[in-house]
């Protein structure tokens, strides 16, 4: 008799059907593929919030610059390293290789909570949407620090616009997707175009003479802003390593490079992490230093780059949201597996749309963008020792699969093993992800060792 | 409409117009257009960016023969 467990199993396995197999040669892309792939994938409504934010805690100019620099480099051998070796020799989703390694019962719970974490994430990117509409009608926008709905004016055009991405993912999430390719080069210009266009206001001359000076005295001089911790090289570069931290260390861009040809397509990241993560992050400081520091994504734009500028984060943010929810939606599917998909995206859209009601999710980017890699980190830490450590050790692979395990007890402990050590350890919130993979390795192999010899 | 040409014409009017967003500011920056020009000159180049582009997603190429 099917028991409720092997009936979620095989529903949730009917919405990932069409990945099950591993990517046949025929599928794999070029690297051309890959580079333009990822130009296009980095640079976010959240981009406005975060290198403003930089300049808001006090970041130098020299170590914006070299933190960025090297921090984007990790991330990038990190896909290299990491992420596309074992998707390119499996061709496998994180979906499909975990369920081998932890069972379908981790993979569910792995699968709840990455929706969740998607949907705040897309709750911020409306909030800073929200920014710009606010602007227009004069609402006046959250300060920092608030965590509640600060006014009616601020919950309405969050409800108006979370409406408006949730009926239009639901109404067509493939054509928002190839709209949303076109925009990016776009979004990405109105960046740029507002960073030099403020540069005169700040006070920089047409030769560039003073450029270094106005950058390491008006931008980014060191001196964070009252209530706002002081941020330095170490933690920008671990923020730039980290802010992808699901992706490449958490393993879920496998369903990316299982097309790629060769591991070494992870390098192609770097078209994508250096624009976005780096050239970005530095223009909206530049911005947010030209209106005085305040934290404001939709008035920033607006006095850059005018009204497109305003355009600018809206449309980064609907461009955005809009495949993250679509993301969420599709693992909250596993709960309801027979609901129509327009249905659960709906019920995303409304538990994202709330959630952006909340200031505190887009005020505290930098910190929930920790959170979320660390909380999905110790999944891709337990797949990396199954895949590479085992085979070394002379473990047995795949055990959840061979013996039909709903539930990898060592995997799920060594994950929620992992988030309390990195919940208690005494190290600032952006270094806690590091130590805590080397924990969720060691945890799960020596937890899966003792339970061969018990076995 | 099936035609290699438009489809080339769109997409060059597109990148011309994405050049012209990044014109727009450097002008300003060096003083040779006023901020009002330039904000003007972004949205409109922009427009036309996304009117290119869009509309190149409509053109079909006759198929090879």
């Amino acid at each position: 008799m099917a028991t409720p467990w092997t009936r979620l199993t095989a529903a949730m396995d009917r919405l990932y059907e069409f990945d099950r197999e591993p990517v046949t040669p025929d599928k794999l892309q070029s690297g051309g593929k890959f580079a333009g792939l990822f130009a296009g994938e980095h640079v976010a409504a959240t981009e406005f919030v975060i290198g403003a934010f930089f300049v808001l805690h006090g970041v130098g100019a020299r170590d914006l610059i070299f933190g960025l620099l090297f921090g984007n480099l990790l991330a990038v051998l990190s896909w290299t390293f990491v992420c596309a070796p074992i998707a390119v020799r499996t061709r496998l989703t994180l979906y499909w290789y975990l369920k081998k390694i932890a069972g379908p019962g981790v993979t569910f719970i792995y699968n709840i909570a990455n929706a969740l974490l998607y949907c705040i994430l897309a709750g911020a990117m409306i909030s800073v949407a929200a920014t710009a509409v606010g602007l227009l009608f004069g609402i006046p926008i959250p300060q920092l620090g608030t965590v509640l709905p600060p006014n009616l004016g601020w919950i309405a055009i969050v409800i108006v616009l979370g409406a408006a991405f949730t009926t239009m993912a639901i109404l067509g999430f493939s054509k928002l997707s190839r709209f949303a390719a076109i925009a990016s080069p776009w979004i990405f210009f109105v960046f740029i175009a507002g960073a030099v266009a403020v540069l005169p206001r700040l006070g920089v001359r047409p030769d560039l003479g003073n450029l270094w000076d106005v950058a390491t005295t008006k931008i980014w001089n060191g001196v964070a802003i009252a209530g706002q911790e002081k941020l330095g090289f170490w933690h920008v570069l671990f923020f730039a390593w980290f802010c992808n931290l699901a992706m490449h260390i958490g393993l879920s861009d496998m369903a990316l490079f299982r097309y790629a040809k060769r591991w070494t397509y992870g390098l192609f990241t770097a078209f994508g992490v250096y624009p976005g993560h780096m050239l970005a992050w530095m223009a909206s400081g530049v911005m947010v230093a030209a209106i005085g520091r305040e934290m404001h994504p939709g008035l920033m734009a607006f006095e850059a780059a005018g009204l497109a500028g305003v355009a600018g984060v809206l449309l980064a943010g609907w461009t955005t949201a809009n495949p993250t929810l679509y993301r969420a939606g599709l693992a909250l599917q596993t709960v309801t597996p027979n609901w129509p998909r327009w249905k659960i995206t709906l019920i995303a859209g409304i538990v994202t749309t709330v959630l952006a009601c909340f200031p505190i999710f887009f005020l505290k980017l930098l910190d929930y963008v920790a959170i979320y890699g660390l909380v999905l980190m110790p999944i891709g830490a337990v797949v990396f020792a199954e895949h590479w450590i085992f085979p070394r050790l002379g473990l047995e692979q795949y055990r959840a699969e061979k013996r039909g395990w709903t539930f990898n007890g060592a995997a799920l402990a060594a994950w929620l093993g992992t988030l309390a050590v990195a919940f208690v350890l005494p190290i600032h919130l952006y270094f806690r992800w590091l130590p805590c993979w080397f924990i969720a390795v060691a945890a799960y192999t020596g937890l899966m060792a003792v339970r061969r010899r018990s076995a | 409409m099936k035609s290699r040409f438009l489809k080339g014409l769109s997409g060059a009017l597109a990148l011309l117009s994405l050049a012209a967003c990044l014109a727009a500011p450097v002008l300003y920056f060096l003083g040779r257009i006023t901020e009002a020009s330039y904000k003007t000159a972004f949205l409109v180049a922009s427009i036309g960016y996304f009117v290119f582009a869009v509309g190149r997603g409509f053109v079909r190429t006759a198929p090879e023969t």
